[in-house]
């Protein structure tokens, strides 16, 4: 096993004058399950394909354990890859396609034979071994897929979206199985995915990826409460958070943020930290998850320096929640995750309380986290 | 076997000191024959130290040994005497520097000339495979690794033929195909068969990348029979390969029947392309968001059914709909016509041309 490093790594294309990976720096720790997410085009691919030997290097170190491979061919890397696609041999059946690559190796065939059929047990495919890819189902698919890089024992897995190819309830199940499968390896793995969902539930550090530049890497905890800036913010949970653009005043000792149907106090410790940083008097972007509107009375009576009023202009009740598409606060719609039992009507005009302890506050210049600079 | 000689059939091994004990040659070689108590024994490969022997009880007449010991002397030479594997690489490099010679000339006719070593070889229906290697120059292994990887992946009886700089023929038997069935002895249905050729391709690419070289694009055609259309089904590949490379960027896997209005449009002379693309001036913008080009490509993908796009894009109907129905208000095409789907098609495909320029 081994653990993977990533020094001032740059990726440029020939004839493009802009990069597509930007110092990328990251220590992934052995036994580590990391995962890049971000929207298409971010480099997320590029750098996975630029561990696994794909893409050259244009600049920066690649280590592998103690090991520098920028020159060193994928095969001889010690890392096994599953991709989206991934392609079975269609015409050999699951054992010898578990099997080629070891075969290949020259692995002595009961050493082989011990692999692949601990890696099936493992999958839960015994019962597969003697069919043909055409056989099977696409989860089934998938798993022998995975299979094959199990059974190679490798230092670090690789996966590419390995899951987008499949529906979204067999997505949730393999989802489960891999994370459940990577801890028992105790292998490194660096996992690619454009669905933040995934990277939240899977990864022990998620690292959030925009225009090729690293934005934030840390903990899907830390991700979701302390983003350090508009991006990440935005692109880690579901709904995404609601920003709303208004000006920052002093008002009898307080500090208030003020936007279209929205006059708030802001809580002490933030609004000390927004003085001493000269921020009082500018436009400034808050961020508010929507589970942290509130339409309870006991939150609304607690909270008298954070109420606000809104009108429901949609809602979506999925049975142990209910989205609610609020007209009137700020230019867009703010979405607020309340109780699925809540009898809200759409056209109600409703009172919700903003639990301020968990706002965020985004200089608009910048798009940095002021609270958590 | 057991079926022809009417009797069993066993392979078994026997060191060489026992061979000559019961009477064989103190050299043994692929073909030797002796009568034992234990049945009619011929040497089907020798090692080292042992030989392996061909078995059978079955009443065998003097023609019948003659001929299985031919067969077997046939069998080893072709193995491993006759051709070694510099010789391979170097009837296989001639016959390369000719197919290439006749696409330069323009000769996509010609038929393999006799004066080839390999052109016994060719006259069985065979699978042609393009393969083009992006690795760096540094890690071009040797033509006999690849044959190697190549032949655990395909069969003993393919062929590896190398054309230019990393860029090989692989042609593999057409048996292939009904391996891929599911059930041995399943005939493939002519439909079948280009499924099961991208397949094949797929998996091809996939254990190139994995096992060999790293990235790759491989380009694969219909069964042919070598010594008739070799050179055509190279020059087509190739073609294919470079369109696929052009029109379709993060694609490694190529067909020929694929690629028809991409072999259109790349013939179309660069002002009357430019033309058209300024005639549909703004237009182009949108093919800068990669939600509409993605949505784009699936609904085309999936011949315009907007329930099976949304499925496989994984989105709601009405998403979908919202996602059409703004590109009509934004672009002034309605991708649900026929005429604005085609326009909207040619246009994407034009678009990721020129937007490298």
């Amino acid at each position: 096993m081994a653990g993977v490093r990533l020094e001032h790594v740059y990726k440029k294309y020939p004839g493009s004058d802009k990069a597509s990976v930007t110092d990328f720096n990251l220590d992934i720790a052995d036994k580590e399950f990391l995962v890049l997410v971000g929207p298409s085009g971010c480099g997320k691919s590029t750098t996975l394909r630029m561990i696994a030997g794909l893409e050259e290097i244009s600049e920066g170190k690649l280590y592998i354990g103690d090991r520098v491979v920028n020159d060193v061919a994928p095969k001889d890397r010690d890392i096994a890859m599953v991709f989206q696609s991934y392609a079975l041999y269609p015409h050999m059946n699951v054992y010898q396609n578990m099997a080629f690559g070891l075969k290949l190796r020259k692995f002595r065939k009961d050493e082989i034979d011990r692999r692949v059929r601990e890696a099936a047990r493992t999958l839960e495919i015994e019962h597969l071994l003697d069919r043909k890819p055409k056989a099977l189902s696409g989860g089934q698919r998938q798993r022998v897929a995975l299979g094959r890089a199990i059974v190679r024992e490798p230092q670090v897995f690789l996966m590419d979206e390995p899951l987008s190819n499949l529906d979204a309830k067999l997505r949730t199940q393999m989802r489960a199985n891999i994370s459940k499968l990577m801890k028992r390896l105790e292998t490194t793995c660096i996992y690619v995915t454009h669905d933040q969902t995934e990277a939240m539930t899977m990864g022990d550090r998620i690292v959030v990826m925009k225009d090729g530049f690293i934005q934030q890497a840390a903990t899907p905890d830390e991700l979701y409460n302390h983003p350090v800036n508009l991006f990440v913010a935005g692109f880690i949970g579901a709904p995404a958070m609601n920003f709303i653009t208004g000006q920052l005043s002093e008002e009898g000792g307080a500090v208030r943020f003020k936007a279209t149907g929205i006059n708030v106090v802001i809580p002490a410790g933030k609004a000390q930290l927004l003085r001493d940083k000269g921020y009082i008097g500018r436009e400034m972007i808050v961020g508010i998850r929507p589970e942290d509107l509130h339409e309870e009375p006991v939150f609304i009576e607690a909270s008298p320096n954070s109420v606000i009023s809104a009108s429901i202009e949609v809602s979506e009740n999925l049975g142990h929640e209910m989205f609610l598409y609020l007209n009137g606060l700020g230019k867009d719609n703010v979405i607020a995750r309340v109780d699925g039992r809540s009898q809200l009507q759409e056209g109600q005009n409703i009172k919700l309380a903003i639990d301020m302890n968990k706002i965020h506050i985004f200089d608009k210049d910048t798009e940095l986290n002021i609270l958590e600079a | 076997m057991q079926q022809l000689m009417n009797g069993s059939v066993e392979i078994d091994t026997m060191s060489k000191t026992e061979w000559v004990k019961a009477g064989g040659a103190k050299l043994p070689e692929s073909g030797d024959q002796l009568e034992l108590d234990q049945g009619y024994t011929l040497v089907t490969k020798v090692d080292n130290h042992h030989v392996q022997v061909l078995r059978t009880q079955a009443e065998l007449t003097l023609l019948e040994k003659e001929l299985l010991s031919w067969l077997a002397k046939q069998g080893s030479m072709s193995k491993s005497g006759s051709v070694s594997a510099s010789e391979m690489e170097r009837q296989a490099r001639k016959l390369g520097e000719w197919l290439q010679q006749s696409i330069d000339a323009g000769e996509w006719r010609s038929e393999i000339p006799e004066r080839f070593e390999l052109h016994h070889r060719l006259f069985d229906g065979m699978i042609p495979f393009l393969l083009m290697s992006e690795q760096a120059e540094n890690r071009e292994p040797s033509y006999v690794e690849l044959e190697k990887v190549l032949r655990s992946y395909l069969s003993d009886d393919m062929l590896l033929i190398p054309l230019r700089e990393r860029e090989w023929l692989i042609l593999g038997t057409d048996r292939l195909l009904a391996e891929v069935e599911t059930n041995e002895g399943d005939m493939i249905e002519r439909g079948e068969t280009k499924e099961a050729l991208v397949s094949l391709a797929t998996g091809l690419h996939q254990m190139i990348t994995e096992e060999w070289g790293g990235d790759c694009h491989v380009a694969v055609g219909e069964p042919i029979i070598p010594t008739e259309s070799l050179v055509y089904a190279v020059a087509t590949l190739r073609e294919t390969i470079n369109l696929g490379r052009k029109f379709h960027v993060g694609m490694h896997v190529h067909m020929p029947w694929l690629v028809h209005l991409e072999r259109l449009l790349s013939g179309i002379p660069e002002p009357v392309r430019s033309r058209f693309m300024d005639e549909m001036s703004g237009r182009q913008d949108l093919f800068t968001d990669p939600e509409t080009v993605s949505t784009l490509d699936a609904f085309f993908a999936m011949d315009c059914n907007v329930s099976e796009t949304a499925k496989r894009l994984f989105i709601h109907r009405n998403t979908l709909l919202y996602r059409l129905d703004k590109l009509k208000q934004e672009a002034g095409l309605d991708v649900r016509s026929f005429n604005d789907a085609i326009l909207v098609r040619l246009l994407m495909l034009l678009y990721k041309v020129t937007k490298r320029k």
